[in-house]
């Protein structure tokens, strides 16, 4: 085994076993989940620079390889990150090969225009990876690659990070919430009374211009 | 197998055009392995990567059913361009089924390379010698300085101050299509020498491989040796010094030639004097280091440097030799400041260049692709009465349009010579006929069905 590769494997285990560390750590607080918000906003960053650094334009793309389950308190910070990487035309690929299937990175793949992926064996994932996502942004017009089944578009919310189907929105800054607030924790604007109440308030000043 | 005829386009075509047996041994070596790969048009490059560890062969059917409809012609362009270069190898089963595998060197070889990664058998040169090593800029310099005074001595050997390397055959070899030699007259340059003066400096690089390449056998070298070598150079870091001896005798004699390109740069002057032992090292330069890389980049794109005035009158701010010998070819030069050459367009000068069967459209686009960025801006970047005259010149020398033809009299009857206008006329090759005397003059070009028809007739 040549040096190059003997240092990668090793480089690679090291983080595993980090990770495993760290999540164990994290496991006593109640979160067991990967950091892809932090991973996304550092590719991202990456591929800022390399668009500033000239007038090269590499056609870049992020290959999200994430095996543990969606992390619901990151919402905000994935969104973000999907968002920009959305903005800067860089499709984020995923390869999904945990247990689950992830709403943020199905989000993610169709939001950017990306491909996601949950492959069915897991012994030939080198062929998914040459096969699916090697492929290049010019040729993947040309090609029939994975469909996406459907999309969780759920959302988690601000307040308890729970993932929801239906809650309450902000209406100036749409921050989501699980139940309703007399204030924005986001923005700080104060949300109104139910519509009937504010009808009869203006009845009652009419009435009493009219006196 | 597809017998395409392969015209000579780039590099990649040249390679593909090389006999079975010598492109097998071609990927004997990694790197050209890898040259390949790169070169390849980007759904061929995920093929290849996509068979890469796939060690049974995959019927056509199947790979149709990775492409979506509209995306079908390319995969046809992308499996022609893999079996042409023998990366894939197509066989036909017994069910007339056409499968397809890569070639198993090749594969071999590229796996090893992705592993592996691979080590050039160059020596470079240790770190504590390398002080006088010429920097990027002034290798740059170098190349293109070198790169000009071959092309000046391309057009005009009479012009060139410094004679190039090159042997007078060689020169031959290169000018051959590029000029025309009149008995005991100078050579002019031809539609295509103009045309290749227009390209940029890569393309032009291109052109002239090509010649050095399909000139290689009457000189006894093997183009294969000699592509492969031209392969590998671009794998070379720009401006490092390699080793000379690490190169066989065939390399060494092959760096010779792109050397004097300004591909290449022997330094035996500057290192072998501090070592104080007869080596020789060679740098490559930028010029070959983008070898492999395709022709459409355009980035080497030089700036513009020519001004081109209503009254006729040019500017050109430029230095150099090359542009003078190019300006003087439809211009009439009127006088030469340290920076700039004035010129005027005349209609002799004009008809000059066309006597020599430049084109005016070819001066024209010379013009605006070099026009000065100060006027590239403006939208036209030369003024329309200049181009719309040398247009008008060019015109005047085509007044007349010959066409070859037949004349046909002495009709039988008046049914059968209008029987044979009809059929000139729906061959669309009636140029003129007289009903009176009953005569035609029809195209040459179909002469012979001409006859035919009259035959039937009788």
């Amino acid at each position: 085994m040549p040096v190059l590769c003997s240092k990668l494997l090793r480089k690679l285990e090291e983080f595993v076993t980090r990770d495993e560390k760290l999540s164990k750590e994290a496991a006593v607080s109640g979160v067991g989940s990967s950091l892809l918000s932090g991973s996304l906003s550092m590719a991202l960053c990456y591929i800022q620079r390399v668009f500033r650094l000239g007038p090269l334009h590499p056609q870049p793309r992020i290959l999200c390889l994430q095996g543990s389950p969606d992390g619901p308190e990151q919402y905000v910070a994935v969104m973000n990150s999907i968002f920009s990487a959305q903005r800067s035309m860089v499709p984020i690929d995923s390869c999904v090969i945990g247990a689950q299937h992830s709403a943020f990175l199905q989000q993610a793949s169709y939001i950017t225009g990306g491909v996601y992926l949950k492959p069915q064996q897991l012994d030939g994932l080198f062929q998914y990876l040459s096969t699916v996502f090697a492929t290049d942004l010019h040729s993947r017009n040309f090609l029939q690659l994975p469909k996406p089944v459907g999309v969780d578009f759920r959302a988690s919310c601000f307040c308890h990070k729970n993932t929801i189907d239906m809650g309450y929105i902000c209406s100036v800054c749409l921050s989501i919430f699980c139940k309703h607030h007399k204030k924005c924790s986001t923005c700080g604007s104060i949300f109104g009374q139910a519509q009937s109440d504010v009808a009869s308030a203006s009845e009652r000043k009419r009435k009493s211009s009219e006196t | 197998m597809p017998q395409v005829r392969i015209i000579a386009k780039n590099f990649m075509d040249m390679v593909a055009s090389l006999p079975a047996v010598k492109l097998d041994k071609l990927y004997d070596n990694t790197f050209i392995c890898e040259a390949i790969l790169r070169s390849l048009p980007p759904l061929a490059k995920k093929y290849v990567l996509e068979m890469l560890y796939i060690d049974s062969p995959i019927t056509a059917k199947s790979m149709e059913e990775w492409v979506l409809a509209d995306g079908f012609s390319k995969h046809r362009v992308a499996i022609d361009r893999l079996i042409q270069l023998r990366v894939f190898t197509e066989t036909v089963d017994r069910k007339k089924e056409t499968t397809y595998r890569l070639n198993p060197t090749f594969q071999t070889n590229l796996q090893k390379h992705l592993i592996h990664g691979g080590v050039l058998p160059r020596e470079s040169m240790p770190s504590n010698i390398t002080v006088r090593l010429p920097s990027l800029e002034d290798l740059e310099a170098e190349a293109l300085e070198q790169w000009e005074c071959f092309l000046l001595h391309l057009i005009s050997s009479a012009h060139a101050e410094r004679l190039t390397n090159f042997s007078s055959s060689m020169m031959k070899v290169f000018q051959r299509g590029l000029l025309s030699q009149r008995d005991k007259e100078a050579p002019r340059l031809t539609v295509n020498g103009f045309q290749f003066l227009l390209m940029d400096t890569n393309a032009q690089l291109w052109y002239i491989i090509r010649e050095y390449i399909s000139n290689s056998e009457e000189r006894g070298v093997d183009p294969a040796d000699l592509i492969s070598f031209l392969l590998e150079l671009s794998f070379h870091v720009t401006g490092e010094a390699y080793n000379m001896n690490t190169l066989n005798e065939v390399q060494r004699n092959a760096n010779q030639g792109p050397c004097r390109l300004g591909l290449g740069q022997t330094s035996a002057g500057v290192a072998s004097t501090i070592l104080g032992r007869k080596e020789s090292w060679f740098i490559p330069t930028k010029l070959a280091t983008n070898l492999s890389v395709s022709l459409s980049d355009s980035s080497s794109r030089k700036q513009g440097f020519v001004v081109v005035e209503t009254n006729f009158r040019l500017y050109a701010y430029s230095t150099s030799k090359l542009h003078c010998e190019i300006l003087r070819l439809f211009s009439r030069i009127e006088y030469q400041l340290p920076n700039l050459i004035v010129c005027a367009i005349t209609k002799e000068s004009l008809y000059n260049a066309f006597e020599n069967g430049i084109t005016a459209e070819q001066i024209i686009s010379f013009l605006q692709q070099n026009a000065h960025p100060r006027v590239a801006e403006r939208m036209p970047s030369v003024p329309e009465n200049v181009t719309d005259q040398i247009r008008l010149w060019e015109s005047d020398l085509n007044r007349i349009e010959m066409t070859p033809s037949h004349l046909y009299d002495g009709f039988p009857s008046r049914e059968v010579f209008e029987g044979a206008c009809d059929f000139a006329r729906e061959c669309n090759a009636l140029l003129w006929e007289d009903s009176k005397k009953m005569r035609l003059v029809v195209k040459g070009e179909i002469h012979t069905e001409m006859r035919k028809h009259l035959q039937n007739q009788k």
